[in-house]
C-alpha cells in the first residue's frame, strides 16, 4: 500500500487521530481532509465527528439584521456566536454564517426576514416568512454551510427540535404547533410524512419565543404560570410548578441548565439583580433558592444611557459548572461574572441576544439529503 | 511503602529502561491512570511505566511536580502568600519555557501524557500541532509531516471544492 506512513510522523495514529486532530476547530478539520487521503479519511468516520462535536463548547448564540457595511443585503441574517473563552475581548464575538433568502417565484420582489427559531447539536432550525400571514421553515448547519428548506411545514409554529429519543442513528425530530387550532404536532426531518397530531397545546404559550429547553429527554418552557414540560418518549405535555417568589416569564425569567440539575433565572423588580434557583431533584420537583447575582448596573446604565426595560438578561451555563451573564442592551453587550463584576463591553450594533447556545458538528445528518431544495455552500448562504 | 516526610506518601516509578523516580503520591495522582492504579490498590510496589523513556519520565515528573495543587498539607505556604491569579500566570511562563522542545520530544511527551492520561500535560504538549495545522497552508502543513501531497490534482480539487468555506 502506498500510504503506509503515520498520519503525523512519529506519532502512533490512534494519538494522532484521537488527540490531535479530534482537538481541531471545526474549519481547520475540514481544511486539512485535503492534505491527504488518509487524513480525509482519519476525520471523516462517523465515531470521529460525533467525538468532535462533543468536545465543541457550547456558544451563546446572537443574530443580527442589521444593515452590515455593504448594505445591499438589509435582510440577511447574521449568525454570532459569543466565546467567553477567547482571551481577548475583541476576539468573542465570532460569526459563524450569514444567510439571505432570494426572492422566490411567488413574491418576486420580497425578500423575508429570517429568524432563529430552535438551536439543537449544532443544527439550526430558521423560521421566515414573506408577506403572507403563514411561516416557513428551514434547517441548516451553519458549521458544513447545509441547508435545506422545509417547505411541508408551512404555516406551523416551532416549539423545540430534539434527538430521536430512542434512535442511535441521528435521527431529529421536530415539535410543532398550529396555535389556531390550539394543537401540538411531531415531525421527524426527512420524514416522508405530514406531521403527526399528538394533542392539545395545553397553555397558550408566548409563541414569539418559543424554543424550549432540552434536558434529560424532556423539554422545559417557562410560561407565566408554571414550567410547561414535554416527555420526547411519551409525547405528553405536563406542568411542575415554578420556585416561589420567581418573577412572572413576561419579566425575562427563564429555564436554563446549572450543572446536571434544571435551573430557572429572573431579574428582579428593578432589573438591578437576577435571581437564581434549582431543582436538585428531578423526581420531588422542588426548588432551592441558589444565588442572587447584583448587576452592575451603575455601569452599564451610564455606558448605554437605557432603563431596566430595555435591557435582556441571558444567563448560560459557563465552564466548570459556572455561569456566564450578559446583558444585552442594543446597541450594547455586557458581559457579567458571577459575582456581578462587568468583565467586558461589546458595542456590537444592532445584535441582538438569543437564549440559545450552538455546539458546531460537522456529523453527517443522513435527512439533509433527502429534503427537496437541499443545497451545500450555496444561497441562502452568502 | 517510602515515606519522605511525615504525611508525605511516596510512590516509586520506574521507567523500562530502569531507572526509579520516588515521588509523592500526590505528584503522582496528577496522572488519572496512576490515580487509578493507586486507587484500585495495584500500586503496592513500585509502578512500572511502560513505553516511556527515563528523559520523557523525569519531565513528566517535573511537570506533575509544577502542576501538582499547592492547597492543603503539601504547599500551604505557596498558596497562602500568592494570589491564584500571579499563581496562574506564573504557571502559563513555566509552560512556555517547558514546552520549548524539538518535535521528536513533545510527540513523545503527547504520547506519555495520552497514556498517563494528564490532562493539562495533553493541552499542552498538543496546543502546538494543533496551531500548526490551524494556522498554515496544505503546502506548509505537508511541509511540516515532511509528506507529498498523494491526491490527484482533480481529486484535490473535489476535496477543495466539497470544502470550499474553510478555504476562505
Amino acid at each position: 500500500m502506498a500510504d503506509a506512513a503515520d498520519l503525523l510522523p512519529g506519532l502512533p495514529d490512534d494519538i494522532a487521530i484521537w488527540e490531535i486532530l479530534i482537538r481541531l476547530p471545526p474549519k481547520p478539520l475540514l481544511r486539512c481532509r485535503a492534505v491527504s487521503p488518509a487524513w480525509r479519511r482519519a476525520t471523516s468516520s462517523r465515531d470521529f465527528l460525533l467525538s468532535h462535536h462533543a468536545r465543541q463548547p457550547a456558544l451563546h448564540l446572537l443574530e443580527s439584521h442589521s444593515d452590515d457595511d455593504d448594505g445591499d443585503a438589509p435582510l440577511s441574517l447574521k449568525i454570532v456566536t459569543f466565546d467567553h473563552r477567547a482571551a481577548a475581548a475583541g476576539g468573542r464575538l465570532q460569526p459563524v454564517a450569514r444567510l439571505k433568502m432570494p426572492p422566490s417565484d411567488a413574491h418576486p420582489s420580497a425578500t423575508p426576514r429570517m429568524y432563529l427559531a430552535a438551536s439543537r447539536d449544532g443544527l439550526l432550525l430558521l423560521l421566515y416568512h414573506f408577506h403572507s400571514e403563514s411561516f416557513d421553515l428551514c434547517i441548516c448547519n451553519p458549521a458544513t454551510r447545509q441547508y435545506a428548506p422545509l417547505h411541508q411545514l408551512k404555516g406551523f409554529i416551532p416549539m423545540g427540535m430534539y434527538p430521536h429519543p430512542s434512535s442511535t442513528g441521528g435521527d431529529y425530530r421536530l415539535l410543532l404547533c398550529l396555535p389556531a387550532e390550539d394543537a401540538a404536532f411531531v415531525f421527524t426531518l426527512g420524514s416522508a410524512h405530514p406531521p403527526r397530531h399528538i394533542g392539545c397545546l395545553p397553555d397558550p404559550l408566548l409563541l414569539e419565543d418559543a424554543d424550549g429547553l432540552l434536558f434529560q429527554g424532556s423539554i422545559y418552557w417557562y410560561t407565566d404560570v408554571a414550567i410547561l414540560v414535554f416527555d420526547t418518549t411519551n409525547e405528553s405535555f405536563r406542568r411542575i410548578r415554578a420556585p416561589v417568589g420567581a418573577p412572572p416569564a413576561s419579566h425575562d425569567a427563564r429555564v436554563f441548565i446549572m450543572g446536571d440539575m434544571l435551573a430557572l433565572f429572573g431579574p428582579n423588580d428593578q432589573g438591578t439583580a437576577i435571581d437564581t434557583w434549582v431543582m436538585p431533584n428531578r423526581q420531588e420537583e422542588v426548588w432551592d433558592f441558589k444565588c442572587r447575582v447584583k448587576l452592575p448596573v451603575a455601569e452599564t446604565r451610564q455606558q448605554c444611557r437605557c432603563s431596566e426595560h430595555e435591557q435582556v438578561v441571558m444567563v448560560v451555563p459557563g465552564d466548570d459548572g459556572g455561569l456566564l451573564i450578559l446583558i444585552s442592551c442594543d446597541p450594547w453587550l455586557f458581559q457579567v461574572d458571577t459575582d456581578g463584576n462587568l468583565i467586558a463591553s461589546f458595542h456590537p450594533r444592532g445584535i441582538t441576544a438569543t437564549h440559545s447556545v450552538l455546539k458546531k458538528t460537522l456529523v453527517q445528518h443522513t435527512f439533509f439529503p433527502t429534503l427537496e431544495g437541499y443545497v451545500v455552500n450555496a444561497p441562502p448562504f452568502i | 511503602m517510602a515515606t519522605r516526610e511525615a504525611g508525605k506518601k511516596m510512590i516509586m516509578l520506574k521507567s523500562p529502561d530502569g531507572m526509579e523516580f520516588e515521588v509523592e503520591e500526590a505528584v503522582a495522582m496528577e496522572s488519572q491512570t496512576i490515580r487509578k492504579m493507586i486507587e484500585d490498590d495495584c500500586a503496592d510496589t513500585a509502578i512500572l511505566i511502560p513505553n516511556i523513556n527515563s528523559k520523557i519520565l523525569s519531565r513528566v515528573i517535573e511537570y506533575c511536580n509544577k502542576h501538582v495543587p499547592t492547597t492543603g498539607a503539601t504547599g500551604a505556604a505557596a498558596s497562602d502568600t500568592v494570589a491564584p491569579a500571579a499563581l496562574a500566570e506564573d504557571l502559563k511562563i513555566w509552560d512556555a519555557e517547558f514546552i520549548k522542545v524539538n518535535r521528536a520530544t513533545r510527540f513523545n511527551l503527547i504520547q506519555a501524557a495520552s497514556y498517563l492520561n494528564i490532562k493539562g500535560l495533553l493541552d499542552l504538549t498538543s496546543q502546538t500541532t494543533i496551531d500548526t495545522i490551524s494556522d498554515n497552508s496544505l503546502e506548509e502543513i505537508r511541509s511540516f509531516l515532511s509528506t507529498k501531497n498523494d491526491y490527484l490534482p482533480e481529486e484535490e480539487q473535489t476535496i477543495r471544492r466539497e470544502n470550499q468555506w474553510a478555504f476562505q
